[in-house]
């Protein structure tokens, strides 16, 4: 297996679990919390909040921006 | 006389020496600090400003004891608008500005409006505050961690793995190296960057 390809498999099998977190965690009753709920729950508090955008901005300047 | 006029300005200071150590304490100025450094040794220090502006503006605001209640937002300048004018506003954006190539000065501009724009309705508040949140546990908080966390250090031993830190690797790739081919075309740019301000606009909602 190459380097590449290890490295892709991994970064897979990280959103995978995520993916398969959310989707468990959709189901009535589950314990397990979605992307959302944590999301949200981040977001409860300024410092959170303000964080989380913070990152999102970075996010579009480090892909667009000069 | 001048023992009595002192005591109120030692007990402020020893509260907003208090208050400091309590924003020290908090692990978002740290998290978006380590980023930022990374970030600069990794060639974009315009970009890490950012992210050491905001954790400066945070322990600030910690300092200053001002992390209290937002208050209600005045009815209607900054009220959620119609999901079909955001859907709308977003794909017209997401189309002209995708046209535009990366790092080139629209895309800056329009970039850095929309991300300054939410930054500062994320400071005010969240647009509905009154929402209601699902509690979440220990477990399931520490399986939504594990997942941050495995991504975050297995992008950083890719970033480390390359030949040099400003040096992109077909080897071992980041995700923005992932994502170059994308970006590389205007359907693919306009589609992240709707994706991206959908993200942005849930995040301010919340």
């Amino acid at each position: 297996m190459s380097a590449r390809a290890w490295t892709l498999s991994v970064y897979g099998v990280i959103v995978l679990a995520g993916a398969v977190l959310h989707v468990l965690g959709r189901r009535p009753g589950s314990r397990i919390p979605t992307l959302g709920d944590v999301v949200r729950l981040a977001t409860s508090s300024r410092s959170g909040r303000v964080g989380l955008v913070a990152g999102w901005a970075w996010f579009g300047l480090h892909f667009f921006a000069r | 006389m001048r023992s009595r006029a002192a005591t109120p300005s030692r007990s402020r200071r020893g509260l907003a020496a208090r208050r400091g150590l309590t924003g020290l304490a908090d692990p978002v100025p740290w998290i978006l600090v380590t980023a930022g450094v990374f970030d600069w040794l990794s060639g974009n220090p315009i970009h890490s400003t950012l992210l050491f502006a905001v954790a400066l503006a945070l322990v600030r605001e910690d300092v200053a004891g001002r992390d209290r209640p937002p208050a209600e937002r005045p009815a209607g300048l900054l009220g959620a608008p119609p999901a079909w004018a955001l859907v709308l506003t977003g794909l017209l954006y997401a189309v002209l500005i995708g046209e535009f190539g990366r790092y080139s000065w629209p895309a800056t501009v329009a970039v850095t409006a929309a991300g300054g724009a939410g930054l500062a309705l994320a400071w005010r508040g969240p647009l509905d505050p009154t929402a209601r949140h699902r509690p979440v546990g220990l477990a399931g908080g520490l399986a939504w961690a594990s997942v941050v966390v495995a991504l975050g250090l297995w992008e950083l031993t890719q970033l480390l793995l390359q030949p040099s830190l400003t040096t992109d690797s077909r080897s071992h790739p980041t995700i923005s190296v992932l994502t170059d081919p994308v970006l590389g075309s205007h359907p693919g740019r306009s589609v992240l960057l709707f994706a991206w301000l959908a993200a942005g606009w849930f995040l301010v909602k919340e």
